[in-house]
């Protein structure tokens, strides 16, 4: 089930978002942008929607102010106004993926969830692809170490060590090839 | 010119009289040859008569008519006569301005007889015959007859002196009177005739032609013997100095008369300041008389009369000049310096002694008098002339002016007309311009009033769009829910107590509660009908306040609660205020309604609201002390009920130099682009039309409060 944040200040879009979605997502739902700061925190968020138009706080300022600690969550800004400015500013920043506007067509909203987890699972996949990466390149790095430790300073190889090098350079291919 | 015809008329008679006059009087034979002088300085001062006449130092004179000169010294004439053909005869001595004349009939050396003939004597002495003294010569047998003459004076002794019949003597005085009476009628008439002239004319210059013409007149008076007719022989002070004033004072008016005839500070300017050089040593010669200086001021008259001789050049300058009258005075002066000369010569006996010699000089001035009564004449027509000439200068003047004046008044016939034209060119221009003001005017109220319609729709969209969300949402989950329920509901109906494994499908639809989480359900059910309930409400609300609202283009009066006014107001303005500021109101139950302007109203609590939100944007503060405080009240102020709304914020407030200007059309404190700065001013404008008042309170850094009453 995917994880999702709704904010918004008018409480009964939250109940009815809830009674679209829970069937679907593992809903979250507030009317307090600190409540939503607690639920980041304890629960695995992979999609935040926020209404925009809010007292205290703009939903594009609620995403500002959650970017440094939470940055995978996919963000999109739901609003029945359209601040035109505030959200191609929002959008130019990279801070949301999709602007949905008021009244929600429950469908496509689904979509849009479903299409902005999978986003975020792909860039979460992408990202432990890039490590186990860098832990073969390491090891790779490793290897030619060794080789150049063996080969320093000898005029001539024995057989024994010729084959460790050998050995060591089916290794490198091994690893680099393993992608 | 009536005026010159009759002065030439005059002249004619008159001269013609005086000639016929003239040539009746005959030659004279003077005994000057005969006479004896003693000479002064052999004569002891203090002598006998008797003994003078016997003295040896008498000298013969050789004139016709001796001239002893002029001395302050006695002095002793004599004539022998011839006792046997001359005795009761008459001795004249035609001068009658002997001052002391004494004669002595002395009959072989024994005075016989005196006579006292002087002018100081006639006072008492019984005039002689005729104007001249005369000396009766005695009828006595005498060897030898001599007659002594004792003479002083302050005038020159010129003696003419003749030896006559009485009958002759007698007939020649009278002959002369007349001829006198005919030269001082002529004097007269001119004297009369120029007062008159002076008294109806006014120039200046008959009356100094006049007194001219009386001086000169009694001058001859004076130098003939007629002085007794002027009654002043009882003063023989004045009698003594009346030869001298008269010669002053003609000396006086002469040269006033030629001063100002001749124009001569015009023209001859220094003519003009050596006459007036002569009129001092005249006046000199005045008082040298009065204080006794005869002789000398005889001389100083004598001097000053060469005066007159500057005349003649004078004239001539004057009359080179173009002043036409100096001719007639040229001729004047010519005439009579000719006769004064005539007069000299005669006297000095280089001309002979006769009528015509004798009347040289009456004749002369009498002339000279005629002359200059032309002259006068003529300067009189010169005047017209000039006067004419100045008169149609002036006219010629007063033409080209009144032409100038014409084509001046064309010209700024003109320019009034061209300006006009210009003006209501510039009129039709500023009217057009005027009048596309007026519609730039209306079309920016219009979009000003667009502006706020757009403001409005979109809060009223977001507004909308919250319930329609949930509202829309809900009902589908509901279906969802329902569906559920309805599932369970299915399976319950399909239970039987009769069926035999009852106790196995009420397990299966506990367990397919459970999976449904059909408590769960039935709560969200209740929420979401709550929802749309709720959703329902606030559309209708939002409808409601919609519609009170959009009487926004309605601009007739109706009566309307102010407060429903505020309240719809609020509504629209909701989302717009929502994310800026908390609005609280306070609003009075008892407001009567107000007749009004909803609509216009709505635009004023719309734009003073939206401002007051506007002031606190922005503000790095927390969102709690951003408030908009609304307030309603009925309340009473001189005599009246008003209903007062205020509208209050707790924003930036406003100087004072910003707070006088919210109401002028354009002004504004937002950046270029953001306002028209005519939002208040149509708050202002609508106001009015109201009549209700507005106060603006404002303090910086502690937000504003607009105070607005509308009369009841």
């Amino acid at each position: 089930m995917i994880n999702v944040l709704y904010l918004d200040d008018e409480a009964h879009n939250l109940t009815a978002f809830r009674a679209a979605f829970r069937r679907d997502f593992q809903v979250h739902v507030t009317t307090e942008p600190t409540e939503a700061v607690r639920i980041l925190r304890e629960q695995p968020i992979e999609v935040i929607i926020s209404d925009q138009k809010m007292p205290k706080l703009s939903g594009v300022e609620f995403f500002e102010l959650i970017m440094p600690d939470y940055p995978n969550p996919v963000r999109m800004l739901l609003t029945g106004h359209a601040d035109i400015d505030a959200v191609i500013d929002a959008i130019n920043k990279g801070q949301i993926y999709k602007y949905i506007s008021k009244p929600w067509n429950e469908s496509e909203l689904k979509a849009l969830v479903q299409e902005a987890s999978d986003l975020f699972h792909h860039r979460q996949g992408m990202a432990s692809e890039g490590a186990k990466l860098m832990q073969r390149m390491n090891e790779a790095r490793l290897h030619s170490t060794r080789i150049q430790r063996l080969t320093e300073g000898q005029v001539e190889l024995n057989a024994e060590k010729t084959e460790d090098i050998a050995r060591l350079a089916r290794e490198i291919t091994q690893l680099l090839d393993s992608n | 010119m009536g005026c010159s015809i009759r002065i030439r008329g005059l002249r004619t008679a008159w001269i013609g009289v005086f000639l016929a006059m003239i040539s009746t009087v005959g030659a004279q034979e003077f005994i000057g040859t005969r006479v004896e002088s003693l000479d002064q300085s052999l004569t002891p001062a203090l002598m006998g008569v008797e003994a003078v006449a016997l003295s040896e130092n008498w000298s013969a004179h050789t004139d016709r008519v001796p001239n002893l000169g002029l001395s302050d010294d006695v002095q002793w004439i004599r004539v022998i006569l011839d006792s046997k053909t001359e005795n009761g005869m008459l001795l004249e001595i035609q001068n009658a301005g002997i001052d002391e004349l004494t004669g002595y009939m002395i009959c072989d050396g024994k005075v016989t007889a005196s006579f006292e003939r002087g002018v100081i004597a006639s006072s008492h002495v019984e005039s002689t015959m005729g104007t001249y003294p005369t000396f009766p010569i005695p009828l006595t047998e005498c060897d030898e007859l001599t007659v002594l003459f004792r003479l002083k004076s302050s005038k020159p002794l010129l003696l003419p002196m003749r030896i006559a019949g009485p009958r002759e003597i007698i007939g020649d005085s009278h002959q002369r009177d007349v001829l006198f009476a005919a030269y001082f009628g002529v004097i007269l008439v001119m004297l009369l005739y120029n007062l008159f002239l002076f008294f109806s004319v006014g120039d200046r210059s008959y009356l100094e032609y006049s007194l001219f013409i009386l001086m000169i007149g009694g001058t001859q008076l004076v130098l003939n013997g007629y002085t007794s007719y002027l009654q002043i022989q009882s003063l023989p002070w004045l009698n003594l100095r009346i030869t001298h004033f008269f010669g002053v004072f003609s000396g006086l008016t002469t040269i006033v008369f030629v001063q100002n005839f001749l124009r001569l500070s015009r023209y001859v300017p220094w003519l003009h300041k050596l006459l007036n050089f002569y009129f001092v040593i005249y006046l000199i010669a005045f008082v040298l008389a009065i204080f006794g200086q005869l002789i000398w001021s005889y001389n100083v008259i004598n001097f000053c009369a060469a005066a007159i001789f500057f005349c003649i050049p004078g004239s001539i300058i004057t009359m080179r000049k173009g002043y036409a009258p100096a001719k007639y005075f040229l001729l004047a002066f010519t005439i009579f310096i000719i006769a004064v000369l005539v007069f000299v010569l005669k006297d000095s006996g280089i001309i002979p002694y006769n009528a015509w010699t004798f009347f040289a000089l009456p004749l002369g001035s009498a002339i000279e008098m005629v002359v200059l009564s032309l002259a006068l004449a003529s300067r009189i027509n010169q005047l017209k002339k000039e006067s004419a000439i100045a008169r149609e200068e002036q006219m010629r003047s007063l033409q080209l002016n009144e032409r100038l004046v014409r084509e001046q008044n064309n010209v700024l016939e003109d320019r009034v007309k061209s300006r006009t034209a210009d003006l209501e060119e510039m009129n039709s221009t500023m009217r057009a311009t005027l009048e596309e003001l007026q519609s730039a005017q209306q079309q920016l109220v219009q979009s000003e009033k667009l502006a706020s319609i757009g403001q409005l729709t979109a809060g009223i969209a977001h507004e909308l769009n919250n319930p329609i969300n949930f509202v829309s949402s809900s009902a589908q989950s509901l279906r969802r829910d329902f569906e559920d329920l309805n599932e369970v509901v299915d399976a319950v109906k399909t239970l039987d107590p009769a069926m035999e494994d009852i106790g196995s499908k009420v397990e299966a639809l506990k367990s397919k509660l459970a999976k449904l989480d059909i408590d769960f359900t039935q709560r969200e059910i209740d929420e979401l009908l709550k929802g749309i309930e709720d959703g329902t409400m606030r559309t209708s609300e939002i409808v409601r306040g919609l519609r009170i609202f959009s009487r926004m283009d309605g601009d007739n009066f109706i009566q309307a609660q102010v407060n429903e006014l505020i309240e719809s107001t609020l509504i629209v303005l909701r989302s717009n205020l929502k994310d800026v500021a908390t609005v609280r109101y306070t609003l009075a139950d008892n407001l009567p309604l107000v007749t009004c302007q909803p609509g216009r109203l709505n635009q004023v609590f719309m734009n003073i609201i939206t401002n007051a939100a506007q002031s606190m944007e922005g503000l790095e503060r927390e969102f709690e002390d951003n408030e908009v405080y609304i307030q309603t009240a009925l309340t009473e102020s001189i005599g009246q009920s008003w209903i007062e709304v205020r509208i209050k914020d707790s924003g930036v407030g406003m100087p004072e130099g910003v707070k006088s200007q919210i109401f002028d059309p354009f002004f504004t404190t937002k950046p270029v682009g953001e306002g028209t700065g005519l939002g208040l001013s149509i708050v202002m404008g609508i106001l009015r039309d109201h009549n209700a008042e507005v106060e603006v309170e404002s303090e910086e850094g502690l937000g504003s409060e607009f105070i607005i009453r509308f009369p009841l």
